[in-house]
């Protein structure tokens, strides 16, 4: 396969799941806020904190507010994060892999893409609009995934998308949990308030994971339950756990992984460390910043060993096995 | 026979008509769909009979739900003037064209007739030039060139085949005689529209479909395949072949993407590619290099390797030319093919066959005055308002005066150009080309078309069945162009006899 190609694809699957992710947290949040009692506030710089754009948000806007948030997350073409953007990025990048990838696929993401080009608008300036809008965003992006499962060879090419996926979606796990235990574990521990067990929830609901949970874990919603599900469970796929097995999985699929596989071990390593006993905010914070490090480390001995290198023009290339 | 109405003008339909029709009266052109009285013609009688037996309201309505299906097959092209490339979707008409087989088979035997004469021209031209010896070419003709390319010269490609793959576009005048208007023979693009453009009409109308008389146009992605497989330098194993695109800015990136996806090939961009010491062409992938056999590269000449043609070429592969040379890699169509894609060159087609083949052509040139010739050029300038004058190198209608339509500053502009550079224009009369029924509102009204039908050779001929019809959707224009505003039609070689 063409590095150029894997690029494209690996890229490709991780605009599409932080299109998802994007939408989900949003949605999510925007359900609990419904819920939340008189007096009781929600912090709106949450949102940018968990995708780690708080800063571009400054660079743009000056008052963080409900309305100037949504339109950054949901439709700002300034944050290359967006939902419109990460599904523009997602389409361009599918565009060059038309080849590659099933034709209902890119018919999907096309479709997705006129979608939300027209309805991201709406979805930004009302609340009404915008479960209607990210859902779809969300069940599009469902049936693409499931389009690549059931319709496409699992060959090369899709052990790229896997990888993606699975790289993104670890990360936004992380991030999702880190933020909500930054502001809530000061106060967990004593008697279970409503409202943190909302927040919580809507952890769990942005990554479709309550009613698992509920099965698997606890009817009941606690901070470290939550925290200790979400990180280490084997079994939900949207896990830490869960996808580095996927991206060790995909990895070992492909040729020369020496280094790569070496970065997923380091991540395997940090995960298993963790002790729940003296387990302050800042200590979970700086965990889960470690965790984002380690998987950035994944995602760059990946690129380093099959991405686009200009090749050394003094050197003879090696050959390969045809 | 089907009920076709012709509107009486100055008025308006009534409720009863089921297929009305629209500026049929002021309609001076060959139609390809009805007769002089605007019945429809033998292989249009089925289609006709068909449409009738819609319900009102339903061609419309199939005509919006095509307009969706393009739009999320995300059919589009680009146009270069448009800011930021965006995509325009591809606009098509669902009234398709329609030509009988007998007729159809001829115009094939044209076709291949005039591929084979034509690159029998090109090999000869880089190599003996027996045709300019012998005085049939003139050689300041080829002196003015602005595509023979001198690194060429030499060179015998497989087969002795230069332009493997060739776009003719063809058009028929008031008396229904069809001529070659001109060959393509650097980077035609289109096919993948015709492909398209019947996978539309298959999902939109499967019924008329099923009489089995419409012939097949599907098998050109395989025959596509063959044409550049047999170039392969190595034999045995399948060939890697490669399709080669300027990438996704490029108009015409949606039908590089689409033909690499039908063949099996690899899509590479020119960084992907690169020449090792031992003059093989290899493709960076994942587990390390790969080589490649067969290269159809759908970027100019200038800019396939900058050591040889334009230096600051960003799209091409530094080396190319060098393994082309050697044999080490097969490129459709092989540099330098342009020569024979020349306004001018064009005018001497007609000698070319006969030289090469010694027969007549099958399909005749549309008449033609080369303003390099003294009398010729006087009988042009002195009927600027009554020819189209065409540059000789430039395509896709970039650069052409249409006489009778020009303002006098346009005129003028062409009389200065052409005493200025005689050997780069031509002219020919304005033909009234030839219509068919196109849907516009409820009603059907006459638009003018051309056929581009796409030909292949390598150590095979074939030629499409039928091919792309592009259509002007402005009422009265000419311009078919899909940069310029022309739209496309499904082309049936309908078998008659079946």
């Amino acid at each position: 396969m063409l590095s150029r190609v894997a690029e494209n694809l690996y890229w490709m699957a991780r605009y599409l799941e932080r299109a998802e992710n994007t939408a989900r947290l949003i949605n999510t949040t925007g359900q609990v806020l419904l819920d939340l009692p008189r007096g009781a506030s929600f912090g709106w710089d949450i949102l940018l904190k968990v995708v780690g754009l708080d800063k571009l948000f400054d660079e743009h806007y000056t008052v963080a507010n409900e309305s100037n948030i949504m339109r950054f997350l949901i439709q700002d073409e300034r944050n290359p994060s967006s939902v419109v953007s990460s599904i523009r990025s997602a389409r361009e990048n599918s565009r060059t892999l038309r080849e590659i990838l099933p034709k209902e696929f890119w018919e999907i993401l096309n479709g997705l893409y006129l979608f939300i080009r027209q309805q991201a608008p709406a979805a930004a300036q009302s609340q009404g609009q915008r479960y209607r809008v990210l859902n779809h965003v969300v069940e599009r992006g469902q049936s693409l995934t499931g389009l690549l499962m059931g319709c496409m060879s699992h060959d090369l090419a899709y052990q790229f998308i896997e990888l993606g996926r699975n790289v993104e979606r670890a990360d936004m796990t992380t991030r999702i949990v880190d933020i909500n235990s930054a502001v809530l574990l000061p106060h967990d521990g004593g008697a279970l308030e409503p409202v943190q067990e909302r927040l919580w929830m809507s952890v769990l609901k942005a990554l479709s994971a309550y009613q698992m949970y509920r099965r698997h874990v606890d009817v009941h919603v606690r901070g470290t339950a939550v925290l200790s599900y979400l990180l280490l469970d084997p079994h939900f796929p949207r896990t830490v756990r869960y996808c580095l097995g996927k991206i060790e999985e995909c990895l070992s699929t492909l040729p020369d992984n020496g280094d790569a596989m070496k970065s997923a071990r380091r991540a395997w390593r940090r995960l298993a460390g963790l002790r729940w006993e003296g387990l302050t905010p800042a200590v979970l914070h700086e965990y889960l910043d470690q965790c984002q490090t380690d998987l950035g480390a994944i995602h760059t001995a990946v690129s380093a060993q099959y991405f686009y290198r200009e090749q050394p023009k003094t050197q003879p290339p090696e050959q390969a096995a045809a | 026979m089907a009920r076709l109405m012709l509107l009486p003008e100055n008025s308006s339909r009534t409720a009863l008509m089921k297929i009305a029709l629209a500026d049929y009266r002021k309609n001076e052109a060959y139609d390809e769909l009805l007769d002089a009285e605007y019945r429809p013609r033998l292989a249009a009688k089925a289609l006709f009979e068909y449409l009738d037996s819609l319900p009102p309201g339903e061609l419309e309505a199939r005509r919006q739900s095509v307009d969706a299906a393009i739009m999320t097959m995300g059919i589009t092209f680009t146009v270069y003037s448009e800011a930021g490339n965006i995509d325009r979707a591809w606009p098509f008409d669902i009234i398709p064209r329609v030509m009988a087989m007998s007729e159809w088979v001829r115009i094939e035997e044209g076709l291949k007739q005039r591929l084979t004469a034509l690159n029998l021209f090109i090999n000869d031209l880089y190599n003996e030039q027996k045709i300019v010896k012998d005085g049939v070419f003139p050689a300041e003709v080829l002196a003015g060139s602005r595509n023979f390319r001198e690194q060429c010269r030499g060179i015998t490609p497989r087969y002795g085949v230069w332009a493997h793959i060739c776009g003719t576009d063809l058009v028929r005048d008031k008396d229904g005689t069809v001529y070659v208007l001109e060959d393509n023979l650097r980077v035609p693009s289109g096919v993948s529209y015709m492909l398209e453009n019947r996978q539309i009409m298959k999902r939109l109308f499967p019924e008329v479909f099923q009489a089995g008389t419409i012939l097949p146009v599907d098998d050109y992605p395989t025959q596509l395949y063959d044409t550049l497989a047999a170039l392969s330098p190595r034999e045995g194993d399948r060939p890697v072949v490669a399709v080669l695109t300027p990438g996704i800015y490029n108009s015409a990136y949606f039908e590089h993407s689409y033909l690499a996806q039908q063949m099996g090939a690899v899509l590479v961009e020119g960084s992907d590619l690169f020449v090792d010491p031992d003059e093989h062409v290899y493709m960076r992938t994942i587990s390390g290099s790969r080589r490649v056999d067969v290269i159809y590269r759908r970027i100019d000449d200038e800019f396939l390797d900058p050591e040889v043609f334009r230096p600051d070429s960003a799209l091409g592969v530094p080396g190319i030319m060098r393994a082309w040379r050697a044999g080490k890699v097969g490129i459709a169509n092989a540099p330098g093919s342009g020569v024979a894609d020349d306004k001018v060159v064009y005018t001497f087609v007609p000698k070319i066959i006969k030289y090469y083949l010694d027969q007549d052509p099958i399909i005749p040139n549309v008449p033609s005055y080369l303003c390099m010739h003294e009398k010729e050029r006087d009988y042009v300038l002195a009927n600027l308002t009554k020819l189209v004058i065409k540059p000789a190198n430039e395509s896709g209608g970039y650069g052409m005066l249409i006489g009778p339509r020009a303002s006098p500053e346009e005129v003028a502009k062409f009389d200065e150009l052409i005493r200025a550079h005689p050997r780069n224009y031509m002219a020919q009369p304005t033909l009234s080309i030839s219509t068919a029924p196109t849907l516009t509102g409820e009603e059907l009204a006459p638009r003018h078309l051309d056929l581009r039908p796409f030909i292949l050779q390598s150590n095979r001929l074939y030629a499409t069945t039928g091919g792309l019809t592009r259509v002007a959707l402005k009422a009265g224009s000419l311009v078919v162009n899909s940069s310029q505003g022309g739209g496309s039609k499904d082309t049936w070689i309908v078998d008659t006899e079946a």
